[in-house]
């Protein structure tokens, strides 16, 4: 056997012993009796009902407002506009838990504006505005990639034609942007159905599915119970995932910013004030992080204190810090490693293995968190890797793998692909090639999954909640804690220490890439 | 030394590409294959050169068999229409990567390819990266990387198709004189009538799988083997005229 389908079957029984083997375990402890007293019970029906209506809500919301802002960012004459492009996904570096925390700080009973004006946001209206924050920038990221690729000769066209607005919109503009609208659209859907951590903060008596079933498994440790209730989280993902995976992309995937800019003044500038607004929403929840980080109590001590520091330090948060970090940079690497290799099977060696190798990593996709961790705990339940790092570490490469390696994937098909065979008729190993060429070749791709993994560890609470102790516990689960104690300063530290450690490593993406940007385009011209 | 038998070549993939081909590459010729899109030329080629197997067949080299055996082992080498050339290396270091392994010896390495980058006139531009360079001189490199290494046998899958008409025409006389100057056999795959007839001793045509025709430019004209050949020579043609008639004005 070759050192490639050794490698390759390595691979696979990865794979196959992290994302198919559990979910199988999980299918077969499931007691099927039980289903219809469940989906009979009045608990399960109120909660789907409210997971339904919330998450439908919150979808249309976001993926409107998640495209006015993509619009106003192309196409009004902002300034600025990549620096503001990036304040709009800083929410993305924050666990969902802290969105919901933030809406607490400021609507809550407690909070910074409830004093002036009376508002309830506990309950539906805050797990809609909790869930907003938490999607509407991934549904702008994706938009925003979408306007990137739209042809402006088509515009030139459309007028030339004597099309009206609306025709140059229907023909034109929803003709490339329809595919990222409704891939948008499932992608927040399914987001928001399976996600805990707002509901479970602002929720209130308000229960959403997951928050069931969270409830179900750590309150009551009914897996079966638990795994009924993952199964219709998991029929939005699905939908979902197919989707992307049969519908084709219009695109023919060039680059061209076209910058067509609006030129009806009225509507130019009322763009700009909602791209402002927008972000000055965002500014305050995260202001309201470092006011109740430092004052006593928000409404009966405004006085400033470091209480909240010196109880966060002496409750240890170094040892939180230091876990955090250690599964983070683990999964960053490993799972760049495993999500590199796999993509460069599957993008440049097509084999037999590869074709079960790229459905297997992307259909990780089709997983929401909460289902892989609870398939995780029944079926590691007794295994060695139980109660470590190591069953944290893999649940998050798996968890996330599916983005980088599609990263990883799309890049390594766009690199020459004779390079391999100047190789073999060099006499230069596969192994150097690749790691003399291809990778230096793909190192902003490389860059980009690290910086993936990496952030998406430390924000994640959905797959790691049943599968860690005391002494594994990471920070984003510890906001929780604090949370559900009412120690809204000590949460918001915590939350404001993920934010730095995440910001920390965008930047340093961000650096690297634009001096090896200049280096390579501008020094040498 | 460099020469080349195919016998009775068979790929089938989900269709028959190669149907029972046979030809022979003499050791120092000049040999085109020309034929159509899709009509199985580069296949042929990768199985020449040994990244992909027929399904049936024999590939000798100097009489040995050679149909098993991995492309690292063949001495031949390949130069690409897309260049492959790696972009985050230096033109020198291009050159050099693969005789830093062959020679072991960094000071050899150089001076070889200093030698190789003279004889394709690219020697003022050593220090430049890829991206620095047009096309044609792209390609130069390419060649120079792949005759540096010393084959017997030099395979070109189209290599002049992205470049422009110029380049493509002062190339085209370059690699005529390199392959007088090292005796190489070379094996050159074009859809283009004219490189083909220009450059080789001799050219195989080919359709859907199958040979048409195997001899020299000359015989070729004056003796179409086929109606194919017939009408792949007089399409040719009837284009020459005809651009000939639109520049002059006059009537042939």
């Amino acid at each position: 056997m070759s050192k490639n389908s050794k490698l390759n079957i390595l691979i696979l029984l990865f794979l196959g012993t992290t994302v198919f083997y559990p979910l199988v375990t999980m299918l077969f402890q499931v007691d099927w009796s039980t289903f219809s007293t469940l989906i009979n019970s009045s608990a399960f029906k109120e909660s789907m009902h409210n997971s339904l209506l919330s998450t439908s809500i919150a979808t249309v919301i976001s993926i409107l407002v998640a495209y006015l802002l993509a619009y106003a960012l192309n196409r009004t004459d902002i300034k600025h506009r990549e620096v503001l492009k990036v304040l709009i996904t800083v929410p993305m570096l924050i666990p969902s838990i802290s969105h919901g925390l933030g809406l607490i700080n400021l609507f809550g009973t407690n909070g910074i504006i409830t004093r002036f004006i009376h508002l309830n946001i506990i309950g539906p209206v805050g797990v809609v505005l909790g869930s907003l924050l938490y999607s509407a920038p991934v549904a702008f990221l994706m938009f925003n990639d979408g306007f990137n690729y739209i042809d402006n000769n088509m515009y030139h066209t459309a007028k030339v034609l004597g099309f009206n607005k609306w025709q140059t919109f229907k023909k034109v503009t929803l003709c490339y942007m329809l595919k990222p609208i409704l891939s948008a659209a499932f992608a927040v859907f399914t987001m928001i159905f399976t996600d805990y951590g707002v509901p479970l903060v602002v929720g209130g008596k308000y229960i959403t599915l997951p928050v069931f079933l969270y409830k179900e498994v750590i309150g009551l440790l009914d897996f079966s119970k638990g795994t009924l209730i993952g199964l219709f989280l998991l029929i939005p993902a699905l939908i979902s995932f197919l989707f992307d995976l049969l519908v084709e992309d219009y695109s023919d995937g060039e680059y061209m910013n076209s910058g067509i800019e609006v030129d009806n003044k009225i509507i130019n500038i009322l763009l700009k004030i909602f791209v402002y607004f927008i972000l000055i929403f965002i500014a305050v929840l995260f202001g309201s992080f470092i006011y109740f980080a430092f004052v006593n109590n928000a409404v009966l001590d405004k006085t400033f204190t470091l209480k909240h520091f010196d109880y966060v330090i002496s409750n240890g948060i170094g040892k939180y810090i230091f876990n955090s970090l250690f599964i983070a940079v683990a999964v960053s690497v490993f799972g760049t490693i495993i999500a590199y290799t796999a993509a460069y099977f599957t993008a440049r060696k097509k084999g037999k293995l590869s074709h079960i190798i790229h459905i297997l990593t992307i259909t990780s996709l089709a997983i929401p968190g909460i289902v892989l961790g609870l398939s995780y705990t029944i079926c590691f339940r007794k295994s060695f890797i139980y109660n470590t790092y190591i069953i944290l570490i893999i649940v998050n490469i798996v968890h996330f793998i599916a983005s980088p390696y599609l990263m990883a994937y799309n890049a390594l098909q766009k690199v020459n692909q004779n390079y391999e065979t100047v190789a073999k008729t060099c006499n230069i190993s596969l192994i150097k090639i690749v790691l003399d060429v291809i990778v230096p070749c793909t190192k902003k791709t490389i860059r980009e999954m690290l910086a993936y993994f990496f952030v998406n560890s430390m924000i994640t609470i959905s797959a790691i909640t049943f599968l860690f102790n005391t002494r594994t516990m990471p920070l984003s689960l510890l906001i929780n804690n604090y949370e559900s104690s009412m120690m809204l300063g000590e949460a918001a530290i915590v939350s404001m220490i993920i934010l730095m450690f995440n910001i920390v490593v965008k930047s340093a993406v961000y650096l690297i890439g634009r001096k090896e940007y200049r280096k390579n385009y501008v020094d040498s011209k | 030394m460099g020469k080349l038998q195919a016998e009775n070549i068979v790929k089938v993939y989900n269709t028959t590409v190669l149907n029972n081909i046979s030809f022979e590459v003499m050791n120092g010729e000049f040999f085109s294959i020309l034929g159509p899109s899709g009509c199985g030329k580069t296949t042929l080629l990768k199985i020449l050169i040994g990244i992909e197997k027929p399904t049936s067949g024999v590939i000798k080299c100097d009489e040995q068999d050679i149909t098993a055996l991995d492309p690292s082992k063949r001495k031949m080498g390949i130069v690409f229409q897309n260049y492959a050339l790696f972009p985050n290396m230096t033109v020198l270091n291009n050159i050099m990567y693969p005789l830093n392994i062959k020679y072991k010896n960094k000071q050899i390495a150089e001076e070889k390819s200093m030698e190789f980058l003279r004889m394709v006139k690219m020697e003022d531009h050593s220090n430049k990266y890829p991206h620095q360079l047009s096309g044609g001189q792209q390609q130069r490199v390419a060649i120079a990387r792949t005759i540096s290494l010393q084959p017997e046998v030099i395979l070109f899958d189209e290599p002049m198709s992205a470049l422009d008409a110029d380049n493509r025409l002062s190339l085209r006389r370059e690699l005529k004189k390199i392959q007088q100057q090292l005796h190489t056999t070379m094996i050159y795959v074009t859809h283009d009538q004219e490189e083909a007839f220009s450059l080789s001793d001799r050219v195989m045509i080919m359709n859907s799988g199958n040979i048409e025709q195997i001899d020299t430019p000359n015989n070729i004209f004056n003796h179409p083997a086929s109606d194919y050949v017939k009408k792949f020579v007089c399409d040719h043609l009837t284009e020459k005229v005809s651009s000939i008639e639109k520049c002059t004005g006059i009537n042939l």
